[in-house]
């Protein structure tokens, strides 16, 4: 296993794509730092100041809605295999085939982690930074800044996870790219829509994500709209493990389902 | 390590792409594994190594089918027509990747680097090779394991001509070490000097199996002369099956040129062109057919 870990991690190390998420993560973290500079007093229409919690929370949240963006680095790493047809090179070096995916879909979650870290230190040092500057507090204590950020990290990682399931899944790099972003852009959004799948919000991955990041901007949006009361979420571990167990259903499928297949 | 091919049969719906298919590959030896395009060559080769499930049979390599080999890569190297590079890999990084996966280490991918004449090009990306390279990159990568056996798809497309010599004396030595060596190919002239043994398919099915000499049967030659019409009548008088062939020209069954030579001076007819035909593989193949005329 530790050479097919060695093999992931220097067919990843000689690409640009780990270059590539890297920048994306600091670009997601340098927006929210722009964004903390601004103020979101000062933002149309203007917001709770960076000194209240709601002001905080609300930069908070905006990194987290930048999850998918590892997701979609990892469906695109492991399409790849299939776009650019090593597989079968691949599949020859492990017939187990099980065994690569497995070291796939660890090394990219580490990845993913490390894409969130960066994510979450740039965006974490911008907003105090910002408030420094501005002269003012944190609406929200330290620790709980920092507890935040590192949920978004790890939320990070498990998407990643997710997208490369994804990606293993669907082996078409465009129709992996296609279903990944569609989902989190537009389909959970208009689900929400339908009378009683509120109900069952917190146990999507939208409600499980909002449980773990601590965010619930949507429910709260949809609940308004809707004239009901917002849905209680998961407590953020149970967030987590729900996200973990979607990870885990999309890897046994992926997983599963090569077995059976012919690789032509 | 002999390969044991038995009933190898695979169906896509109502369509059989190879059916019923049993053949056996010697150690220390070149196998060609001919077949016009789509005769299932590729589809065999993919059978062979578990990349596709077949609907019946078994191909064995030394008693074990691919999966079940204890080191797959380091017993049976191949080189695919399908297999692919990633664009922004160099053909270096190529080679270590799989270095790496099969527990190789780098210096073996600079080795087989070496021994195929990747290095030349080795710090390309893989996006910017020609056919050619690409198929020497593809012979690295099967290399890397320093496999008893060897399954090479068409490796001879795109080579040029001095590429061509190289990999006919490449793999007739890997044989001469005693390895297995199956190479397919749709081109006859390819490989009939390279292999000892041939097996050629075609619509899926086992055509013939054993020497390569022995794919041929009677050469043909082709003879030009201003009294063509009077060489055929003396010809056919004798008992020999000449038919007609280019205008102004005969093509004369079951003698060598200088048999047939003799007879246009025995007949006192001029002759403009006498030519010893090669069969091509499509003429060898209406011969293996009994669909000879």
């Amino acid at each position: 296993m530790t050479a097919l870990l060695s093999a992931e991690w220097t067919r990843l190390a000689a690409t640009r794509l780990w270059l590539w998420g890297l920048l994306a993560a600091l670009a997601s973290g340098g927006l929210v730092g722009l964004l903390a500079l601004v103020g979101p007093e000062n933002f149309n229409p203007p917001m709770p100041g960076l000194d209240t919690e709601q002001g905080t929370r609300v930069l908070l949240g905006l990194l987290g809605f930048t999850v998918f963006a590892p997701a979609l680095l990892g469906t695109v790493a492991v399409a790849a295999e299939h776009r650019h047809r090593t597989i079968t090179t691949s599949t020859l070096f492990a017939p187990r085939r099980w065994t690569w995916l497995a070291a796939k879909l660890a090394v990219y979650t580490g990845a993913g982690l490390v894409y969130g870290v960066a994510a979450s230190a740039v965006a974490g040092g911008a907003l105090f930074g910002a408030a420094a500057l501005k002269g003012v507090t944190l609406g929200l204590p330290v620790s709980t800044v920092l507890a935040l950020l590192g949920r978004i990290a790890l939320t990070m990682a498990v998407y990643t996870l997710l997208g490369v399931a994804v990606g293993a899944l669907l082996r078409n790099q465009v129709a992996a790219l296609a279903v990944v972003g569609a989902y989190f852009y537009m389909i959970e959004t208009t689900l929400m829509l339908i009378p009683g799948v509120k109900l069952i919000y917190p146990w999507l991955p939208g409600g499980a994500t909002s449980a773990l990041t601590g965010f619930t901007y949507l429910a709260d949006a949809v609940a308004d709209q809707t004239g009901g009361s917002a849905t209680a979420l998961l407590s953020a571990p149970a967030g987590a493990a729900v996200l973990v167990g979607y990870a885990l259903v999309a890897i046994a499928i992926a997983v599963a389902a090569p077995l059976r297949r012919d690789v032509a | 390590m002999n390969i044991e091919v038995r009933g190898l049969t695979k169906t896509y719906g109502t369509v059989t792409a190879v059916s019923d298919l049993s053949f056996d590959v010697p150690p220390g030896a070149v196998t060609a594994f001919l077949g016009p395009n789509g005769a299932g060559k590729t589809t065999t080769m993919r059978m062979m190594l578990g990349l596709v499930t077949p609907t019946a049979g078994t191909a064995l390599f030394g008693g074990r089918r691919y999966a079940d080999l204890p080191a797959p890569s380091a017993t049976v190297g191949a080189a695919l027509d399908g297999a692919g590079f990633h664009p922004a890999h160099t053909a270096r990084d190529h080679l270590r990747v799989y270095a790496r996966m099969g527990r190789y280490g780098t210096a073996r991918a600079d080795r087989v680097a070496e021994l195929t004449g990747v290095s030349a090009f080795a710090g390309r990306l893989t996006r910017a090779l020609s056919t050619g390279m690409r198929q020497r990159l593809n012979l690295a990568t099967a290399l890397l394991g320093d496999p008893r056996v060897l399954l090479l798809d068409e490796p001879g497309n795109g080579l040029d001509p001095e590429g061509t010599a190289w990999l006919r004396r490449f793999l007739r030595e890997l044989a001469a070490e005693g390895r297995t060596v199956l190479v397919s190919s749709h081109v006859l002239g390819e490989v009939e000097h390279l292999a000892d043994h041939a097996v050629v398919i075609r619509q899926g099915r086992l055509v013939s199996t054993g020497p390569i000499g022995e794919l041929y049967g009677p050469a043909t030659v082709l003879v030009r002369s201003p009294e063509a019409e009077r060489l055929a009548r003396g010809l056919a008088r004798d008992g020999v099956l000449v038919e007609p062939g280019p205008p102004g020209a005969l093509r004369v069954h079951g003698l060598d040129a200088a048999e047939v030579a003799a007879a246009a001076t025995a007949l006192g007819v001029a002759l403009h062109e006498i030519t010893s035909e090669r069969p091509t593989l499509e003429q060898a193949f209406l011969h293996l057919t009994g669909g000879s005329r």
